[in-house]
């Protein structure tokens, strides 16, 4: 095992080069493009045995993909953005064929306006398509989140597709040192994809994705993707044991940094948990007794382990980079529904709103939401969601506006 | 309040049996509703459409459960499982059927206790042709079984309904209508209005937890070939085609060729034989033999000369 | 290459295409599938977009005796690429023998060929993709009802289209649209001619590359008439010349068969409701002129060659 710098997006690659992917159905879209650059340099150079295909758009590289997942090879693709959302349509049809592949999302803000920097909407406006999601915070992370996700994916229990989430720019474009395993210990790790039956051969029929007619019947397989997708949790603690027997690094389905013994927590996804790990350091340099957790499975929802991990909590915040028009955070409603009712729910539970379109969540930014829940914990209220959003920002787009006004009164004067 | 079901093929008109009895009922003063179900939006295929109708306001909504009437306008029908003819009925439902045959053999075939009344009659005495105007007729039934929609309002909402067909089309609609309306005076009345579910004597469902079971069964994939053979869309068929061998001259396979459903064989004389259990009634092989070998049947008399073959 | 099909004596004298669809009586498209499926066999996978033929598979009851893929309205031919690779794949890994291999045919209809799916297709055929693409045409968005879609004919009456000339544009010529890619093979059928129909696919499945088909399906339901009429209606369009029986291979358009007399288009549009309004109350000289003239300049321009 040596370490080397890679980026997120090379590190993605690598992690498809060690999964021996026989298959790419591949459509470029900024900040993923590296990722498919880099897998077909490596098939030209004769490093890479696999067969990658530029489609015509992202609705038809889905389709690609799950069509030859079940088939019967070990498929892999990329994408952000517009290009998941183009996709979505198949995403929903390609899961419910129960077709095991990985797919990479690199999170990028969603049009319109349109923006090349990232946020979670894209990701989370997928959640409910029947793909699992595994979110990473680090390079490292991407490319062991990517050997792990081929064994879920294709685990019986399991049989969905997976999607390998992580941050535009913050991890795609930025190198950081990652420990890369050997060939072989990966293939020790990780066996070939055994189909089963679902798989299209000479005689043996099977039609595929066919159209039910009436609720008993449409209930029963939608739900049974459900319950497979649950079978997730249990799935990924057994491979994340062997990951971390092989590897020697650990995951669970949750990240805890000391967040045990601790008052108050952050809840956060993504690649800026690890700003907040800094943060839960500084203020625990000042006495405070605060801890990070962070979902690295949002399909399926660990709904226990939160509920474990944020049981007798005095105050959570939770920080979503994300807005679902009309209601707040996402992460922040999850949350809720897996808190109430539960014995030891945190006493109360914010929701902030940062990191949209590319916007840095800042250490004095934590150092607030820290001191806001503090606040509403001593005085038994909840406030409102805060969006983290300051005045100096405002000014800026005042002066935005104004040119922007200006140049059409310009036109529209008639001077 | 009123709880009707018509059940019928796609085409045959039971979506305007809806509607004419839906408008004849709010044309008398009731808060209604109507609707079609379709599965396969197909022409032949099973399909049904309801009516509510109560002088209170209605919150009930989706198909008909324990339905008072049950209007049937094609009697294949009530041996097509999935048809659903037979689902929910209670003990004082009413069961219409459009039929030959006479009411006695149909409480004799079906287990079923509730009362039993066969249209048997042909209305104008132009037998099977009626088949096109059978939504009118179904609907002209069920309001004189219903009794609370006078002759008047039938003809209005017949009127109504059916105004975009044209007005011949709607006169013999309305004859039709009208005869069977005539046709079940001495029934006036007999379907009754059901009673909402009661809230502290029900059974309740027998929910259960599914569980995870393996893809292989829980996908939606079907692990075998031509299941498809084991639907009878033979039921479809209002005209059977016969072949006259005497005619038949074992062409070039004409029929067998032009079949969509692929239901005309060659046995091993290579005369073709048609598969009866699958044959829709299109009628091409008919249109289409050269010798003019192939006769059309309608399906009620095909059916009785069977018998009295046997 | 002398076809197997010289008569009609020599059509397949019994059918593998498993009875008992939802496809209306009479259909058209049911009817060209069949004879299609006949010749081209068991040993494929039918990836189908949506239209009225993803009803041929209502879980657990399919007709097909090898496989099937229902995607999605857009992307059947992207289900094509994955399923053709794959299976690529799988013989160059040894894991499937290549007598083995499977023939991938893309199912759709006229709707989804000449809208949505055209991206995909376009694009499978610039991949130079094998495979095979029978779209059945019934002109119009038969599954929903009959609104017009891009193959609908001029003046034909849809669900969109009630007005009294029917539908204004014009009949998307698919078939030249597919040929300028410049693809193995392009072809029209329809099987009410099924021996130019049994050649075609006879020959296409000697080829590799993308091979596409648009058979004219005619529909009872969507088009107005009694099913029985089916296989005359659908003479009648090649009688007429409306529907020219033709072939594009090497760069050159060959057709098939041409009628001499060509009948008046009337005979072919008289019969179908869709068209009652040119006839009825009166006839509308205008449209009639119209549809026959646009028939006639096409023939001239193939005959005057």
């Amino acid at each position: 095992m040596k370490r080397e710098l890679l980026t997120g997006n090379r590190a993605a690659a690598l992690g498809a080069l060690l999964a021996r992917v026989d298959y790419l159905p591949a459509f470029p879209i900024t900040p993923q493009t590296e990722i498919i650059e880099t897998i077909g340099a490596w098939i030209e150079d004769g490093k890479m045995d696999c067969r990658m295909v530029t489609m015509e758009s992202e609705h038809s590289m889905i389709t690609a993909a799950g069509a030859a997942a079940v088939t019967g090879v070990r498929v892999f693709s990329a994408t952000s953005s517009q290009g998941l959302l183009y996709g979505t349509e198949m995403l929903y049809t390609v899961a419910g064929w129960r077709a095991p592949f990985v797919l990479v999302n690199v999170s990028r803000g969603l049009s319109a306006p349109i923006t090349l920097e990232p946020d979670h909407n894209d990701i989370m406006a997928v959640r409910d398509c029947g793909f699992l999601q595994v979110h990473c915070a680090t390079c490292q992370e991407v490319l062991d989140s990517m050997i792990m996700a081929y064994r879920l994916a294709e685990d019986e229990k399991v049989r969905l597709p997976v999607i390998v989430n992580f941050d535009g720019f913050y991890l795609s474009f930025t190198r950081e040192p990652v420990e890369v395993p050997t060939p072989d210990a990966v293939d020790s790790f990780l066996p070939p994809f055994d189909p089963g039956s679902i798989r299209f051969r000479a005689n043996e029929p099977l039609s595929e994705g066919v159209a039910v007619l009436g609720g008993a019947a449409y209930s029963y397989f939608r739900y049974e993707a459900h319950l497979a997708s649950e079978q997730g949790i249990e799935v990924f603690e057994k491979i994340a044991a062997e990951f971390s027997d092989c590897f020697g690094r650990s995951y669970g389905v949750l990240e805890t940094y000391k967040s045990e013994d601790a008052e108050f927590t952050f809840v956060m996804i993504g690649s800026f948990a690890t700003k907040a790990k800094d943060a839960v350091d500084r203020l625990r340099d000042v006495g405070w007794s605060i801890g990070l957790v962070r979902p690295r499975l949002l399909r399926p929802f660990p709904k226990e382990a939160i509920a474990k991990a944020l049981k007798n909590k005095k105050g959570v915040a939770v920080i979503d980079q994300n807005l679902a028009a009309g209601l707040g955070g996402v992460l922040y409603t999850e949350l809720s529904s897996v808190l109430y009712n539960q014995k030891g729910a945190p006493d109360v539970l914010l929701s902030f709103i940062g990191g949209l379109g590319g916007r840095d969540i800042t250490p004095e930014d934590f150092y607030q939401i820290a001191a806001v829940t503090r606040k509403a914990v001593e005085d038994g209220e909840t406030p409102p969601p805060r969006l983290l959003y300051s005045e100096e920002e405002l000014l800026e787009v005042r002066k935005l506006q104004s040119v922007a006004r200006a140049a059409r009164q310009t036109r529209g004067g008639g001077k | 309040m009123y709880r009707i079901r018509f059940h019928g093929r796609g085409g045959q008109g039971m979506k305007t049996a809806s509607r004419i009895l839906g408008k004849a009922f709010f044309l008398e003063g009731y808060e209604v509703q109507d609707a079609p179900r379709y599965g396969a939006e197909r022409r032949g295929a099973p399909m049904f459409a309801y009516v509510r109708a109560s002088k209170e306001q209605i919150n009930e909504r989706g198909i008909i459960r324990h339905p008072g009437l049950v209007v049937v306008a094609d009697e294949s029908l009530i041996a097509v499982p999935a048809a659903g003819v037979m689902q929910a009925l209670r003990s004082d439902s009413i069961l219409l059927i459009n039929s030959m045959e006479k009411t006695k053999l149909w409480q004799d075939r079906l287990n079923f206790k509730g009362r039993i009344i066969a249209l048997t009659q042909s209305p104008s005495g132009k037998g099977w042709d009626e088949m096109r105007f059978i939504g009118a007729i179904c609907a002209g039934g069920a309001a004189r079984l219903a009794g609370v929609i006078q002759e008047t309002t039938l003809t209005l909402a017949i009127n109504e309904e059916l105004a975009h067909l044209g007005s011949d089309v709607v006169q013999t609609n309305l004859e039709m209508a009208l005869t069977a309306f005539n046709e079940l005076k001495n029934d006036t009345g007999i379907v009754k209005e059901g009673k909402p579910v009661r809230a502290d004597d029900y059974r309740p469902p027998s929910w259960i937890e599914l569980s995870w079971e393996d893809p292989k069964l829980s996908a939606p994939a079907i692990h075998a070939a031509a299941t498809s053979e084991k639907l009878i869309t033979g039921q479809w068929r209002t005209m059977r085609p016969v072949i006259d061998y005497s005619r038949c001259n074992r062409c070039w396979w004409l029929c067998s060729t032009f079949c969509p459903d692929g239901a005309i064989h060659l046995d091993k004389e290579r005369y073709p034989q048609i598969d009866y259990n699958h044959c829709k009634g299109c009628l091409i092989c008919l249109a289409q033999c050269p010798p003019h070998a192939v006769s059309a049947v309608a399906e009620p008399v095909a059916e009785a000369q069977k018998r009295e073959g046997e | 290459m002398i076809s197997a099909f010289q008569r009609l004596k020599d059509l397949p004298s019994s059918h593998i295409l498993g009875s008992g669809t939802p496809m209306c009586a009479g259909c058209g498209g049911l009817e060209a599938l069949h004879e299609i499926y006949d010749i081209i066999g068991e040993k494929n996978v039918i990836v189908n977009a949506a239209g009225c033929m993803t009803l041929l598979s209502i879980y657990p009851f399919t007709p097909f005796r090898g496989s099937w893929l229902y995607t999605a309205m857009a992307s059947a031919p992207a289900g094509a690429q994955g399923v053709r690779d794959a299976l690529d794949i799988l013989q160059k890994k040894g894991e499937i023998d290549t007598a083995e291999d499977l023939e991938v045919l893309v199912l759709t209809g006229d709707g989804s060929a000449n809208g949505m799916g055209l991206s995909s297709t376009s694009a499978a055929i610039d991949r130079n993709l094998d495979f095979f693409y029978v779209c059945y045409d019934n002109e119009g968005y038969g599954n929903t009802g009959q609104q017009y879609s891009a193959a609908t004919p001029h003046a034909a009456r849809t669900a969109t289209s009630r007005g009294v000339h029917g539908y204004p544009g014009y009949k998307k010529d698919l078939f030249a649209i597919w040929a300028a890619h410049r693809p193995e093979y392009v072809a029209t059928a329809v099987g009410a001619e099924p021996l130019d129909l049994a050649r075609k696919i006879e020959k296409a499945k000697k080829m590799k590359g993308p091979r596409l088909i648009i058979v004219l399906s005619p529909c009872p339901t969507g088009w107005g008439y009694d099913p029985q009429e089916s296989v005359e209606i659908g003479r009648l369009a090649v009688k007429t010349g409306i529907w020219p029986l033709k072939e594009y291979e090497d760069g050159k358009v060959v057709h098939t068969k041409i009628s001499r007399p060509r009948l008046p288009v009337e005979e072919y549009l008289s019969r179908q409701e869709r068209f009652q309004h040119l006839f009825r109350p009166q006839r509308d000289e205008q449209l009639l002129a119209e549809i026959q003239n646009r028939v006639d300049a096409y023939w001239q321009a193939i005959e005057g060659r």
